[in-house]
């Protein structure tokens, strides 16, 4: 599923690392969120565009292919 | 946040480690305490492995610690459905062979029919929590 996860996180100013600590994951989960390689679950995708303050379906795009 | 589930990351380096011990009491019971060492030691090294190597390795990061997070979990639920159908697969294979050659299917018929019911258990309990 294509997302904003790397664009956002590059314009906070945040390593993959230290948004995962954030987060409660690992950071190779962020990076495969990132590559598009893993979906997130719901509330780990909620928490995510909780973080960056925009609506869910604004970091996630369901409908794009990636 | 709320996302990490909280599972220690000592607890499957402990449990080969505890698996060494009952594979060396087992053979040391059957007077083979040599045995049992090797086998102690190939769990102990095991064990050493994941620590050293988890943090420098993802395979051996969530062999260590399965449930670090959910891509962890997904990733150690998956290889463990993986596993569990090549178990199945060969044991079912195993039975069609022992009945070709004329033979009694036991155990293997037997673990099939565990691998069945456990299969129906699990469909239930998750059908009824999910």
């Amino acid at each position: 599923m294509q997302n904003l996860i790397r664009e956002l996180r590059a314009h906070a100013g945040l390593s993959q690392g230290s948004l995962a600590a954030e987060m409660g994951v690992s950071r190779q989960t962020i990076n495969a969120i990132e590559t598009g390689r893993y979906t997130p679950s719901l509330p780990l995708a909620i928490a995510l565009a909780r973080f960056f303050s925009r609506p869910v379906e604004e970091v996630f795009d369901a409908d794009a292919a990636q | 946040m709320l996302m990490r589930l909280n599972r220690s990351k000592w607890l499957v380096p402990g449990f080969a480690v505890a698996l060494g011990v009952v594979f060396l009491v087992a053979q040391w019971v059957n007077d083979q305490p040599g045995n049992g060492l090797v086998s102690l030691a190939i769990m102990v090294a095991f064990a050493a492995a994941l620590v050293a190597f988890s943090g420098r390795s993802a395979t051996f990061e969530v062999m260590r610690n399965p449930k670090a997070d959910e891509r962890s979990a997904m990733l150690d639920l998956r290889a463990t459905a993986f596993a569990g159908l090549v178990v199945i697969t060969v044991v079912v294979v195993a039975v069609f062979y022992e009945l070709a050659r004329g033979h009694d299917p036991s155990p293997y018929s037997q673990l099939g029919a565990v691998a069945g019911v456990a299969y129906l258990l699990a469909l239930i309990v998750g059908q009824r929590r999910s």
